[in-house]
């Protein structure tokens, strides 16, 4: 609310327009397959569940298929690879809108890994600018040190996020992969 | 929806959402709004000559627009209701129990909504003559008054 009086130029001006600030605060129990994630997280490792029928593996770990429409549970969990290709991209050119601190453009990635697969997306690319991202290059997790990894952010819809113990993804120089490798990975 | 791992501890997250935008005040919230900040209660005569304050757009027996014909009211007023809150949520004008009244204020025909600082549910009363405490900070905002008080008690 405080906002406001900046806006106002001439204190003795007619008051015109009036900021409005919705927020809606809330707070929910953690999902058991998402904590069994972020504690995974913090030892250094990226977990998912196989489903049992399709074989697709899903990142984090859900617990159940959408495609089959099955649970998952503890014994279709596999421990994934921190290495893979991005396979698709979005340059953020950000606009000072509230909220916002980036004022760079830069690229969120989905990244595919390798075997046993699975799919991360809005990652952060490092060591490379926005520009220089293009799919099918080779990346690897830079993991934070042990010390400074946090799962603060992930919740019960934050899928794919790991942003308190990876740092980002970077090039690892390795020739890129095809189009043709990329079908059939993911959901 | 969740697979069956043992529980050892509970563990919570929180959010929040924020969606911020500016609204256009039109002339007569406008009016009311820019009183405020000037530490003054803005009411709005009717076609039937009666002053309406918190002021309308619009005359609440026709529906008809109405002239921008202002008029101060208060500061003074009556509590005509009355509700006591004995917990505040961070979303209430105060942090302490109060409570939310319509004060009828001196020269108005309809009453306002606004927040009674009482300090006890026993203070309160239908009748109960009510005077304002601004805020030394007035930016335009319906918390420019930050609540009514007992009369001679401020």
């Amino acid at each position: 609310m405080s906002d406001a009086s900046q806006d106002v130029v001439d204190p003795n001006a007619p008051v015109v327009g009036m900021d409005y600030f919705m927020s809606l605060h809330f707070k929910e129990i953690i999902c058991p397959v998402v904590r069994r994630y972020a504690d995974a997280l913090r030892d250094g490792k990226l977990i998912g569940h196989r489903c049992p029928k399709c074989g697709l593996v899903y990142a984090p770990p859900r617990g159940y298929c959408p495609i089959d429409v099955i649970e998952t549970t503890d014994a279709d969990e596999v421990q994934l690879a921190d290495h893979g290709f991005i396979t698709n991209y979005t340059v953020v050119t950000p606009v000072a809108y509230y909220g916002q601190e980036a004022t760079e453009p830069f690229a969120k990635v989905s990244v595919q890994l390798d075997e046993p697969g699975g799919a991360l997306s809005l990652q952060d690319v490092l060591e490379i600018g926005a520009d220089e991202v293009r799919v099918g290059m080779r990346v690897e997790a830079v993991w934070a040190p042990e010390s400074e990894r946090n799962v603060d952010e992930i919740g019960n819809r934050s899928w794919g996020s790991a942003e308190g113990c990876i740092r980002g993804w970077r090039p690892t120089g390795e020739p890129d992969v095809a189009a043709d490798q990329m079908s059939d990975k993911a959901f | 929806m969740c697979s069956s791992t043992a529980v050892t501890e509970q563990r919570f997250s929180t959010t929040t959402i924020e969606f911020p935008y500016t609204r256009t005040l039109g002339p007569v919230y406008s009016a009311f709004l820019t009183g405020l900040r000037d530490q003054k209660i803005v009411g709005i005569t009717s076609r039937d000559g009666k002053v309406l304050c918190p002021p309308t757009e619009w005359d609440p027996q026709t529906g008809e627009a109405l002239e921008l014909d202002f008029v101060e009211v208060g500061p003074g007023g009556v509590v005509e209701t009355w509700a006591w809150v004995t917990e505040p949520t961070r979303k209430h004008p105060l942090d302490h129990p109060f409570a939310f009244a319509l004060v009828r204020l001196d020269g108005a025909d309809s009453a306002l909504l606004h927040a009674v600082d009482a300090g006890s549910i026993d203070a309160m009363h239908t009748g109960m003559r009510v005077t304002p405490r601004w805020r030394d900070e007035r930016i335009g905002y319906i918390t420019d008054l930050e609540a009514f008080v007992p009369e001679g008690s401020a």
